[in-house]
């Protein structure tokens, strides 16, 4: 399934950069991630409890950081596996200055296979992205929260 | 196909049941129509289930005050043949005419339908069109919350920890009004690839009030506003629906790519409409 996008953080293209890349800020933003924890250089360790609907579910896996090219680009791998299915994404982030603000597109594919992919087929279009929606959303707002704090320690 | 082990509980009254449920992170169960299957699959696997089938007087169907008022614990098959869905509210009895099968349609329920908010659910399109309203209610509060402002995304409503559907409000449809469900059924699971409602009011041989609403299209259903203006300010039923869907961003799956649905869609309006139109004096 092919996954694509593109939002805009009201921060420069620098400061989005590092937000994406800090992996504090990424825990908070995921949807249901638990624990993302540093095991070598660009690669963290994800613990995450999907939760939508009446389904839900615990996935562990890897998010890797590869070609990083700041503060303009870098590919994103994420990995994941649990009881009720797994799931394989890799994609692109783009960022570029937008009016006041950086512009991220994002173009990738994801894949997902076991229990949840038989069953809800139909849903994981609309459901990825709604959670990455989430994402965005969450990360304007922490994006929003750390200008307001770094203005407030200048 | 068996699923975790859970804990459960069947309140004997509504009271009851708020507490319960205000109490902690429990699964509620209407007619099991989305839950069991999810929990047999261990998709999900809740601790404890609130069952509401033995709560007395929620699957009341009524009218009174130009309002019909339906239980949420009444089932689609309620819904499709009652005396008073059907002459006060048949765009709605018409829709859930349409939901999965005669099985599923005996023990589905309004109110875990609307609960659950799939983004293919039927009822979603038929309550925008009808402007319809839904009542939630927990242990210490009781509001009402417009159907456009209750489906919120997919999987997602209005409803706050703790609160169940108690009814849905449905304003009663003037008899000179046509209407009209038009769906496309997914061949195995009979959620709606598309489907679209229609509620049209004429003036003459002008077109009064036009209200569409559409399904199974994106991440919840939505109301197609710009046709509505169009088909009221004397477009054609083509023009209006080469419309609707403008702006969305088309689910997309094995079944059907993000084109062929919004094709569909404009299709499927065009004779939603066209009947609306035509039944309509």
């Amino acid at each position: 399934m092919k996954v694509s996008g593109a939002y805009t953080l009201n921060v420069p293209q620098e400061r989005a950069y590092a937000l994406l890349q800090n992996p504090a800020i990424l825990a908070t933003c995921m949807p249901g991630c638990e624990a993302l924890d540093r095991i070598a250089e660009n690669e963290y360790a994800m613990r995450m409890k999907m939760v939508l609907a009446s389904i839900s579910g615990l996935f562990a896996g890897k998010v890797s950081i590869a070609d990083p090219n700041p503060p303009s680009s870098y590919r994103l791998i994420v990995e994941g596996s649990g009881k009720i299915g797994f799931m394989k994404g890799e994609g692109v982030l783009t960022l570029s200055p937008a009016d006041g603000g950086t512009s991220v597109a994002f173009e990738g594919h994801v894949q997902v296979g076991g229990t949840i992919a038989s069953v809800g087929q139909r849903l994981l279009d609309t459901t990825s992205r709604m959670l990455i929606k989430r994402f965005f959303t969450k990360l304007a707002a922490e994006a929003a929260q750390a200008g307001v704090e770094r203005i407030a320690a200048d | 196909m068996i699923p975790q082990t859970f804990e459960y509980t069947a309140p004997q009254t509504l009271e009851e049941a708020l507490t319960l449920i205000a109490g902690g992170d429990r699964k509620i169960l209407a007619g099991g129509m989305s839950l069991i299957p999810l929990m047999k699959l261990r998709l999900a696997t809740p601790d404890e289930v609130v069952d509401l089938g033995r709560v007395p007087g929620l699957n009341g169907i009524a009218e009174s005050g130009g309002v019909v008022r339906i239980g949420a614990m009444a089932t689609h098959h309620a819904i499709e043949t009652s005396r008073v869905t059907r002459a006060h509210c048949p765009l709605l009895a018409e829709t859930a005419g349409h939901i999965g099968d005669v099985q599923v349609r005996n023990v589905g329920t309004i109110g875990g339908a609307v609960a659950h908010a799939d983004p293919a659910a039927d009822y979603p399109a038929a309550l925008l069109a009808l402007e319809a309203q839904v009542r939630l209610v927990s242990a210490h509060s009781d509001r009402t919350v417009a159907a456009s402002g209750f489906f919120q995304d997919a999987f997602t409503t209005a409803l706050d920890p703790g609160e169940i559907v108690l009814e849905v409000q449905v304003p009663v449809e003037d008899k000179s009004e046509g209407y009209s469900y038009e769906k496309v059924a997914h061949p195995a699971s009979g959620f709606a690839v598309v489907g679209v409602a229609a509620r049209i009011k004429k003036d003459g041989n002008r077109i009064a009030t036009a209200r569409i609403g559409v399904t199974g299209m994106g991440a919840h259903a939505f109301r197609a506003l710009a046709a509505e203006k169009l088909l009221e300010d004397g477009a054609s039923v083509s023009e209006a629906s080469a419309v609707v869907g403008e702006g969305e961003t088309p689910n997309s799956d094995l079944y059907a790519s993000a084109d062929y649905r919004l094709h569909l869609a404009r299709v499927h309006a065009a004779r939603a409409l066209a009947t609306a139109i035509s039944r309509a004096s």
